[in-house]
């Protein structure tokens, strides 16, 4: 398929998830926040907006509930907010309208419309949760659509292969914003914490049909981030999105890319989640995001750019 | 004087003969009438909806937010009876190949049209499609214009003449084919009483004649993609669907690179060649090493490809010799000069200033004539004598006296009349057709075309643009006594 | 005149270029008074050249080159024998110049152009400055010699394509200023004009003798040739006061510039690049054998 109409279902792919996480994660940092005593407030927020990479352009705001949610759901300033997001993924999807299934383009136009005509930012005042839940269902919905509608083709692979190299790495992400306030705060979280990032996960379910209700940090840890069976789990991510590559990259020239690909997996597969833990968990999260990220990188080049990537200049010599 | 006067105001109506209604239109006109008002007005809300659900639209000219608009489609289908089409028919055909003949005599044959002062040299000198930069590039089989769209009115005895041809991008095709797809939805009554000559087969000609102007360099099956400018432009939608009907690729410029003169697309599964382009693009913005250096639409080499034969591009380069104002009125002595043939279809009478009579006969007749400068495009420039003021004649007539090579004049063309539907009711309204020619192979007209209709009453402007409508146009099958 | 000829562009890039598309206009013509015995295109790094002749007859080399290069360099060599070439004789009275023969065959070169698009005041000056006169040829060169009056020779004084009107106003130009100056005033005055893109075989370009050296270095020419009914197309140089002959080389000629640019293209990389241009230009010894049979 032509490399700009993977590029785009690839980005597709990316936006779509890039907004359903970032709801996930306001969703976990703002139910914490309840329990918390007032004065952790700005920290927690500050926390969460370093690590979606946007503490630098939050800039003055107000960092507080109602600020930071408004940047990151609404806020036009703001390219990774959740409007701004699905608008991208929306942008994406319409340059590719011939390559996709009219229902899947219907879905994600639709809910761009609606995004634009709905008062986001008074039901974020009123009823947060709603929003978040609202974009989450949303999502997931249109990614189902993708799935019961589109042909098992390239087109297919690019979406899926953005779709979980975004939530690999939002995921390492989000796992730090927790531990990394746990760890920061040096106490234990309570069970009502653990829950809410379970289930903001859409994982509490699932964790408990595999362990007991006992909550074990570092059971948990591992459920998130080295479950096989669960979607979304780090190592889940990657091994889905493994799969794509290898029918993707062509066999000779795409080697390089498909042997990063493994190795990120792997280390992901065979650590050792105690010993991860002692020897440091943000460093190990901070690296794996850093090797994803190279992924991605390799995928642009390999795929999408082939040496146009530099501007077109014009010259004349007498 | 009197007679002028009298063909102005002479409108032809496609229905209604001095002795009724004629006998191709009276099946349709019944079951129209059978339907009665209320049940008109809501066929005609469902076709809105139609072409409002498909999504079916077009950029407005001017429209500085790009809004779109839904297609208007009128409920109320022309119908060309065979007789009739094998007469345009026969003409568009003549009349393509001579064009075909005319611009490879100009680009990679001796000019002998030119040596022998068929056509004035420095009328096509200055015609602002002449692309000087194309001279040398090869088409194959000669077929320049692979999609033409050639407008056509009637005049107020009902003769079928040329208005203007476009042989460089002509748009309009989906539209035909919607139309016929809507029209089967919402009138499907009305097709059992006639045998419509069928328009859905575009797709596999228009790719037929693509393959049939592959470069001899291609191996084996070769591939075709439509080239767009991007999702901006007015007729994204058209081209989209044309790659569709075609399943071929549709690119844009920044999918195509040219590596020593052969063209490749960038597939994630590396560079695939290109051997035919069908292009919606236009010539000055295709290549920013021959034409605009600021193009970033097109294809850095893409000309150079073409000339060295390794890549054909549809239409070919340069066309806007042929369908400039200047060359219109030459039209009828190429097809002379080609083909040793009297045009089937006549163009609109028009006259030259720069010949000394028929200047005076411009003069004489200011107020009754149009006049357009030659070297303007896009409709500028142009003078309704019948509408003018004084003041605008005497200016007109003062810069033809001035240059006289600045410009053409012609006789006004009243276009004939159709019912058309408002709100369930029927009231004529003036219509044009652009029918559409391929030349692959051999040369083939799809039968029908576009319908334009103006929509205010009265008005002779049918640019959808401009608010003009469309209506679906049957061919009927039979023999063409 | 026997003249070797070797024309060079060099571009330096602070970064790799990614792909470049480039069209040489660089060899000379081979007409009456002029024939070429040897021209060859060179490119680092290499790129498939095709060659072919365009509208106006120039022979034209386009090339592309795609992988990463810092740097580029095209080079063309020809070895050209020049004659001298004769000039009209005054006969032909001004009044041809209304003739349909010469409005109607020559009318691209009577038009405005791009580099040659003259103001309502740069048609009365060049309609004053030929006032009075009868003949063709007395009118061609009074234009010519009042634009070599108007300019003074300043290099880096305007940049190509600017506008003629402008390179009036400010009385300074290059050679390309000259020959888009005198265009534009000729053809406002009715006359056929053409430009014409070549070298010169001086150490100056505004000196009027053969270098006394063997090998001189400069850049391209331009100058114009303007047609004289009854005659035809006169080569005329309004940068240099000596005849168009034996020292100029002619590549080609178009309407202006843009028909007969030597080097044009685009690439894919940085904005920023070095270009530099040269032309070396040399006599060739005579061969005993050639010299007798000169003779």
């Amino acid at each position: 398929m032509l490399s700009r109409h993977a590029e785009a279902l690839f980005w597709f792919g990316r936006y779509l998830e890039r907004a359903e996480d970032t709801s996930r994660m306001l969703d976990v940092t703002y139910h914490n926040l309840l329990e918390s005593p007032p004065t952790e407030e700005a920290a927690a927020w500050h926390e969460l907006l370093e690590v979606l990479f946007v503490d630098q352009a939050f800039g003055g705001r107000r960092l507080d509930a109602p600020g930071v949610t408004h940047y990151l759901v609404t806020d036009a300033d703001n390219p990774g907010s959740i409007v701004c997001s699905v608008g991208r993924a929306r942008e994406n999807a319409f340059g590719v309208r011939d390559r996709i299934s009219t229902e899947l383009w219907e879905a994600i136009n639709q809910f761009h419309l609606d995004l634009q005509s709905w008062d986001v930012a008074g039901d974020l005042e009123r009823q947060p949760y709603g929003v978040f839940r609202t974009v989450r269902n949303r999502c997931q919905m249109i990614a189902g659509v993708a799935s019961q509608t589109m042909p098992r083709d390239d087109g297919y692979r690019f979406i899926l292969l953005g779709l979980m190299l975004e939530r690999a790495e939002m995921a390492c992400r989000l796992l730090a914003v927790r531990y990394a306030r746990l760890l920061h705060a040096g106490r234990p979280m309570s069970f009502q914490a653990w829950l809410a990032v379970l289930k903001s996960v859409s994982a509490y379910e699932a964790y408990l049909k595999s362990h007991d209700a006992s909550f074990d940090p570092t059971r948990v840890l591992e459920f998130l981030l080295l479950s096989p069976s669960f979607p979304r789990s780090v190592l889940f991510s990657l091994r889905v999105a493994e799969a794509q590559l290898d029918r993707l990259a062509g066999a000779e020239d795409g080697a390089h890319l498909i042997r990063l690909m493994g190795r990120v997996r792997a280390r992901a597969e065979f650590c050792d989640i105690d010993d991860v833990l002692v020897t440091g968990l943000d460093q190990f999260l901070e690296s794996l995001q850093g090797e994803i990220y190279d992924v991605a990188q390799l995928v642009d080049r390999y795929f999408f750019r082939a040496g146009t990537d530099l501007e077109l200049h014009a010259y004349q010599a007498t | 004087m009197l007679d002028s006067r009298a063909g102005i105001e002479t409108q032809f109506s496609e229905v209604y003969g001095a002795d009724g209604v004629y006998p191709h239109y009276k099946a349709l006109m019944a079951r129209l009438e059978v339907l009665g008002e209320d049940d008109l007005a809501h066929r005609s809300r469902l076709l809105e909806s139609i072409f409002r659900s498909l999504g079916i639209t077009f950029g407005l000219s001017g429209d500085e937010e790009g809004r779109e608009r839904t297609w208007p489609m009128d409920l109320v289908p022309r119908i060309i009876p065979p007789g009739e089409w094998a007469h345009v028919e026969a003409g568009l055909v003549q009349r393509v190949r001579a064009l075909n003949l005319f611009l490879d005599d100009l680009y990679v044959g001796e000019q002998a049209v030119l040596n022998d002062g068929i056509v004035p040299r420095w009328i096509v000198e200055s015609a602002a499609g002449y692309m000087r930069e194309a001279y040398g590039v090869p088409a194959p089989l000669g077929s320049r214009c692979v999609v033409a769209g050639i407008d056509i009115v009637r005049d107020g005895q009902g003769v079928y003449r040329v208005l203007e041809d476009n042989l460089r991008v002509p748009s309009g095709i989906s539209y035909v084919l919607e139309n016929r797809v809507a029209m089967t939805r919402v009138l499907p009554l009305a097709f059992e009483h006639h045998r419509v000559r069928p328009v859905n087969h575009y797709g596999s000609s228009l790719l037929a004649a693509l393959r049939a102007i592959s470069p001899t360099a291609a191996a084996g099956e070769p591939t075709i993609v439509v080239l767009t400018p991007g999702v901006a432009n007015s007729a994204y939608f058209e081209h989209a669907f044309l790659a569709r009907q075609m399943g071929v690729e549709l690119v844009e410029g920044r999918d195509l690179i040219v590596d020593d003169h052969v063209v490749f697309m960038r597939t994630t599964r590396g560079l695939q060649r290109v051997d035919v382009i069908y292009r919606r693009l236009n010539d000055e913005f295709l290549d920013p090493v021959v034409f605009r250096s600021d193009s970033l639409l097109g294809v850095p080499g893409l000309v150079a490809a073409a000339r060295a034969g390794n890549v054909s591009i549809a239409n070919a380069i340069g066309n806007g010799a042929a369908d400039d104002k200047g060359v219109y009125p030459f039209v009828p002595d190429l097809i002379s000069f080609y083909l040793g043939e009297e045009a089937v279809l006549p163009n609109v009478t028009t006259y030259l200033p720069w010949e000394p009579d028929q200047r005076q006969v411009i003069m004489d007749r200011l107020d009754r004539l149009v006049f357009k400068p030659v070297a303007e495009a896009g409709g500028y420039g142009i003078v309704i004598g019948p509408t003018a003021s004084d003041e605008t004649l005497a200016a007109t007539a003062a810069a033809i006296e001035a240059d006289p090579r600045g410009f053409i004049a012609q006789e006004v063309v009243q276009l004939s009349t159709h019912p058309t539907a408002f709100d369930g009711r029927l009231s004529p309204r003036h219509i044009d057709l652009r029918p559409f020619v391929l030349s692959g192979e051999d040369i083939e007209v799809i039968p029908g075309g576009l319908t334009r209709v103006a929509l205010p009453e009265g008005s002779l402007i049918v640019n959808s643009s401009q608010g003009g409508g469309s209506k679906d146009t049957w061919v009927l099958e039979g023999d063409a006594t | 005149m026997r003249i070797k000829i070797r024309y060079e562009s060099a571009f330096e890039y602070p970064e790799a270029v990614r792909e470049s598309h480039n069209v040489l206009r660089a060899c000379p013509a081979d007409d009456e008074h002029q024939t070429v015995h040897r021209y060859e295109v060179h490119v680092a790094p290499t790129g498939r050249i095709q060659s072919y002749r365009d509208y106006w007859g120039t022979r034209v080399d386009s090339f592309g080159i795609r992988r990463p290069h810092g740097s580029l360099v095209v080079s063309a060599e020809a070895d050209v024998t020049t004659g001298e070439r004769p000039a009209p004789k005054p006969g032909a009275p001004m009044s041809r110049y209304g003739s349909d023969a010469v409005v109607l065959g020559h009318h691209s070169y009577l038009q405005r152009s791009p580099h040659a698009d003259w103001s309502e005041d740069l048609g009365d000056e060049a309609r004053d400055t030929i006032g009075g006169l009868d003949t063709a040829v007395e009118a061609v060169v009074a234009l010519h010699d009042h634009v070599a009056d108007v300019i003074d020779y300043a290099p880096g004084a305007t940049y190509v394509g600017m506008d003629v009107n402008d390179v009036r106003r400010r009385r300074k130009g290059v050679c390309q200023d000259f020959a888009h100056l005198a265009i534009a005033m000729y053809r406002s005055a009715g006359i056929p004009a053409r430009y014409v893109s070549g070298y010169l075989y001086a150490a100056d370009q505004t000196v009027a003798v053969a270098p006394e050296i063997a090998e001189i270095i400069n850049a391209t020419h331009a100058w114009v040739e303007a047609f004289v009914p009854g005659f035809g197309w006169w080569g005329i140089d309004p940068t240099n006061p000596t005849p168009v002959g034996e020292l100029h080389v002619k590549i080609g000629h178009g309407r202006d510039y843009d028909d007969v640019m030597p080097l044009r293209g685009v690439y894919h990389g940085p904005a920023d690049h070095k270009l530099g241009v040269s032309v070396t230009m040399s006599r060739e010894q005579l061969s005993q054998a050639q010299s007798q049979q000169q003779q």
